[in-house]
């Protein structure tokens, strides 16, 4: 956009003003408002505390803001915004927005360096718009040889496939995107997809070094997967469900890792290695197949992958907290909201304007609030400690690697499992136990 | 010739399962060099290096120029160590026209190679670090090296390629507060790569990855005739600083290190214990300066030698570096020849790497500290 | 080798600086082959020019007798006014400490060509592989810069030239660099 800027004319901008304006109101007359009332001819309105929702109660919610609370509150309990708000895609997504710039920055400090510095104002904060941007704004470039819809459809497929890792993922009581009997067992199926989508991008890009990279991802993936597994079914045996809600709320008392560290250990290390994080980021190893199975994508689908790859550290890292530290357990921190503003109304300017009667006051519930605050801290804990490696480890070998995945990890988890049996037939835990 | 003969090209089969891997010069894991790798699934069967992508022809275009206009050119090799590599020359040079240095330009020599040998260990060790994935391994150094590199700075006024070496001493003298601030940086160096040990040295990945690879007998090092780190972490204490000491050597108070398993831990070690000398030398070098006195000979325009040659080698960052210089009576140097330590230890590469896995290459390789543009020349 | 060579290295003068060590070696060479001849004998650094029919034998005895064990550089000089390029090894002890200083240094000549077919035409010697194999690739890069054939070296390919190089050698005086 390097245009000259002409001058600047009052004639053209009153022009331009108007032009708008004449569009949009041809454009709503004619088009938009009779859409809207044809629609409403074949919905239902809804339905909301017992008040029918008529339009009228709309536009006058939109001047009388204090009685929209309660459309707010209904819209916030339909699958649309679970899905792309709160817990779903633009919570996850800020996190890992959120991640991304922390990791940089920790990393840098423990370089001895300063990381991001010159975007925006404060420690360089709106350096990822900036790498959004520029990786937009990049030409895509296929290999000739390359299988085109395979190519094209992988790193859709990985995003896709790290959003619905997410959605199984309780975040405070009663709000989950997929509230699924199963959750565990559908989380381990979910994980199952990632190595064939990477094996089918590095197929599919049709590269020597490409090849490589997805063999050595498969290789890993795969023989992470088992000690994975293996390192849960010690709570399964200990709660008895796989619900991951009904999991969270059998640790109201105490977290599962003070009787499982040995599984907890066994599956930090199978998330480091699920997620292609140093230490074992072979099949990104730079320095030996230049950037394994990513090397030919670029621009948008580089980003789309990205995405997808911190999407999964925070869905790993919420899985962690959800089975091993108790999910959004945690005492009262969070006081609860003031009862005068649900009985008096607030107070704007004394004795002048007192507007009472909010409907749908309080907006979330004390417990809510608290059990996201928990699930917040504990996440980020963890995630802390998913990123201090790469500034301590180089990279593992191969053969190191499988080793350490094929004998020693699945060994300690069946220790582990043999604790967890312990601990129900010694009637610690479980049905009919002491705790 | 008429006809366009291409006597370099070679023609090979190709193999169903053995495949042929380029890690050539654009690769981020094989500096400015190719390795041509035959692959048997993870096994490395045939590695026939390739240099020669950074040749410039310096020891034709040595013959053009006089003894004074060979110094900023011959020191591009190896820009960050150039005062190493100036070094044979100088002597070599002095031989030749019987100049005789003065004592404090033999200090400030000695100082200033050994603070290129730090700078050059320094980055060497950041791009093992990159190497094998440890980007920390990588900031660390490069930034220490910030120190070592501020001080060449101030003595010689370029950051790298300091043309500082003449034949009949060296170019200026210091600043004049300079032993202070040398001395500073040289401690707060030291404690700053005692540090290493616990992030580098002692961490379990990279001991599991570096030991017992590219493992290089005693024998076959000296039978191969490497040089440098190489060589003494094979057991061989050989060190030129010590056998055959020139300028001030003599009266510096230091240990040759010697390792004896051979492995890449072992050659990726010895230069890190090297630093720690480097710095005995040069606290011991500042201690004993003359504090004042002349820098440098004074030379007629267009020095010419005799009818002689003469041979002389010195320690580098890399290891033994040798200078033949063949003078017939003119002022260019007739024949000029630079028997570099990369080079030397280029024929371990294949001796080492025909066997090994295909995860091995980056320890092993880069272990046998070998920069590309130097064996190059 | 012709004997009136006015391309001939000069002596030093001053030989108080010269050791036994040196005496020594020049001294069982010389006895042992009457037909070689001792160019220099200074402080460390002794010169033997050989003619390349003897070579072998003598670095044989060189590595066997008197333990060098490594060369540490071959270079290649080029005299186009006797029409010879002559060949400097320079021999180097790792397990001998008295010899840790010394230098020997190897020479021999063989006879060049105007136009040069390398490996096709007699500037050829014999190669020290197998006494030395520390000169394989220095012997491939004389091969490539000045075209002198070793017999003997199990490859002699190009290392440093590119590919396609298709001119002369480049370290011969003959060849002239453009601008120069």
């Amino acid at each position: 956009m390097s245009v000259i800027a002409p001058k600047f004319r009052l004639g053209y901008l009153l022009k331009g003003i108007i032009d708008n304006a004449l569009w949009i109101l041809v454009i709503a007359t004619l088009i938009a408002i009779p859409a809207i009332q044809i629609i409403l001819i074949y919905i239902d309105l809804p339905v909301i505390d017992g008040i029918l929702w008529d339009p009228f109660r709309t536009l006058d919610a939109i001047t009388h803001p204090e009685r929209a609370l309660p459309l707010v509150k209904a819209f916030m309990q339909t699958d649309l915004f679970k899905v792309v708000a709160f817990p779903g895609f633009g919570f996850a997504a800020l996190i890992a927005a959120a991640v991304i710039f922390v990791e940089r920055k920790m990393l840098a400090k423990l370089q001895l360096r300063v990381g991001p510095f010159y975007c925006g104002k404060v420690e360089g904060i709106l350096q990822l718009m900036a790498d959004g941007l520029k990786l937009i704004s990049k030409e895509i470039i296929i290999p000739a040889k390359a299988d085109k819809p395979i190519f094209w459809a992988a790193p859709v497929l990985f995003a896709a496939t790290a959003a619905a890792f997410v959605a199984l993922i309780p975040v405070a009581p009663g709000w989950v995107v997929a509230d699924i009997d199963l959750g565990l067992l559908a989380v381990f199926a979910v994980i199952g997809f990632f190595p064939i989508i990477t094996i089918l991008s590095a197929w599919s890009a049709n590269s020597k070094f490409p090849f490589i990279g997805g063999i050595r991802a498969l290789y890993q993936m795969v023989s992470f997967e088992i000690p994975l597994i293996l390192s849960v079914l010690g709570i399964v045996l200990l709660t008895g469900t796989l619900d991951l809600v009904d999991i969270i709320e059998s640790q109201a008392n105490f977290p599962w890792i003070i009787f499982m560290p040995i599984g907890a250990i066994v599956f930090f290390i199978c998330i480091l290695a699920e997620l292609e994080r140093i230490p074992f980021d072979l099949p990104e190893a730079e320095s030996e197949i230049v950037a394994g199975w990513l090397t030919e994508f670029s621009g948008m689908m580089y980003g789309l992958v990205q995405l997808g790859s911190y999407l999964k550290l925070y869905a790993f890292a919420a899985l962690f907290v959800v089975l091993f530290l108790g999910g959004w357990n945690g005492p009262l921190i969070v006081p609860t909201f003031p009862a005068e503003i649900i009985n008096e109304g607030i107070v704007l300017m004394p004795d002048a304007l007192v507007i009472k009667d909010i409907p749908g006051l309080p907006l979330f519930s004390q417990e809510m609030i608290n059990g996201t605050v928990w699930f917040l801290l504990k996440t980020v804990g963890v995630i802390f400690f998913i990123l201090l490696p790469r500034g301590v480890f180089p990279r593992v070998r191969i053969d190191l690697l499988l080793h350490i995945g094929w004998y020693k990890l699945i060994i300690l988890a069946f220790v582990n499992i043999f604790i967890a049996l312990g601990l129900v037939y010694g009637g610690i835990i479980g049905p009919g136990g002491i705790l | 010739m008429s006809e366009r003969i291409l006597p370099g090209l070679q023609l090979e089969k190709v193999d169903d399962r053995i495949m042929t891997l380029n890690v050539g010069p654009q690769h981020p894991g094989s500096g400015h060099m190719r390795i041509i790798l035959k692959v048997d699934g993870d096994y490395i069967v045939h590695c026939d290096p390739d240099p020669g992508y950074v040749h410039r022809g310096e020891e034709k275009m040595a013959e053009y120029r006089n003894y004074i206009t060979n110094i900023p050119h011959l020191e591009r090799p190896v820009i960050h160590d150039s005062c190493n590599i100036l070094y044979p020359y100088c002597l070599g040079v002095e031989e030749l026209l019987g100049l005789e240095v003065p004592e404090r330009a033999k200090y400030l020599r000695v100082i200033a190679a050994e603070l290129n040998r730090c700078v050059y260990t320094q980055y060497w060790l950041g791009i093992y670090g990159i190497f094998l994935g440890h980007s920390t391994m990588f900031m660390w150094p490069v930034g220490d090296r910030e120190l070592f590199i501020d001080l060449l700075e101030k003595m010689t006024g370029a950051r790298v390629t300091h043309s500082y070496f003449v034949p009949g001493g060296i170019r200026n003298d210091v600043p004049p507060n300079f032993e202070d601030v040398c001395l500073r940086h040289v401690n707060y160096f030291e404690k700053r790569i005692k540090e290493y040990a616990d992030v580098f040295y002692d961490n379990p990945i990279l001991i599991s990855r570096t030991k017992d690879t590219g493992i290089l007998s005693r024998e076959d090092a000296i039978k191969l005739g490497t040089t440098g780190s190489v060589l003494r972490a094979s057991g061989v204490d050989f060190d030129i600083r010590k056998k055959e000491p020139y300028d001030v050597y003599e009266e510096m108070d230091f240990d040759t290190n010697v390792l004896k398993e051979g492995d890449s831990y072992a050659r990726s070690k010895i230069p890190w214990l090297d630093m720690f000398q480097s710095c005995r030398i040069i606290r011991d070098a500042l201690q004993k300066m003359p504090k004042s006195g002349s820098v440098r000979v004074k030379l007629k325009p267009n020095p010419r030698g005799g009818d002689t040659e003469v041979y002389r080698r010195v320690e580098s960052g890399r290891g033994t570096l040798g200078m033949h210089i063949v003078s017939k009576g003119k002022p260019q140097p007739y024949r000029l020849k630079m028997s570099v330590g990369s080079f030397r230890n280029l024929i371990a590469m294949p001796h080492l790497l025909t066997g090994e896995k295909l995860g091995n290459l980056p320890p092993v390789y880069w272990s046998l500290n070998y920069w590309p543009v130097e064996a190059d020349r | 080798m012709s004997s009136t060579n006015n391309t001939e290295i000069e002596k030093i003068e001053d030989t108080s600086l010269v050791s036994d060590t040196e005496k020594s070696l020049s001294d069982s060479i010389s006895k042992k082959f009457p037909n070689v001849q001792i160019t220099y004998v200074n402080p460390n650094r002794i010169r033997v020019n050989v003619k390349r029919e003897e070579i072998i034998d003598v670095a044989s005895f060189i590595r066997d007798e008197l333990h060098f064990d490594h060369a540490e550089s071959v270079s290649g000089v080029d005299y186009p006014e006797d029409n010879q390029v002559e060949v400097v090894y320079h021999l180097g002890s790792y397990t001998d400490p008295s010899l840790s200083k010394q230098i020997l240094a190897l020479a021999t000549r063989t006879p060049r060509e105007d136009i040069p077919h390398p490996g096709n035409d007699n500037t050829k010697l014999p190669s020290l592989y197998d006494v030395f194999p520390s000169v394989s690739f220095h012997e491939r890069e004389c091969f490539e810069m000045l075209g002198v054939y070793f017999e003997g070296n199990p490859d002699n390919r190009r290392l440093l030239l590119p590919e396609d190089w298709a001119d002369i050698p480049p370290l011969r005086k003959d060849f002239a660099i453009k601008g120069r």
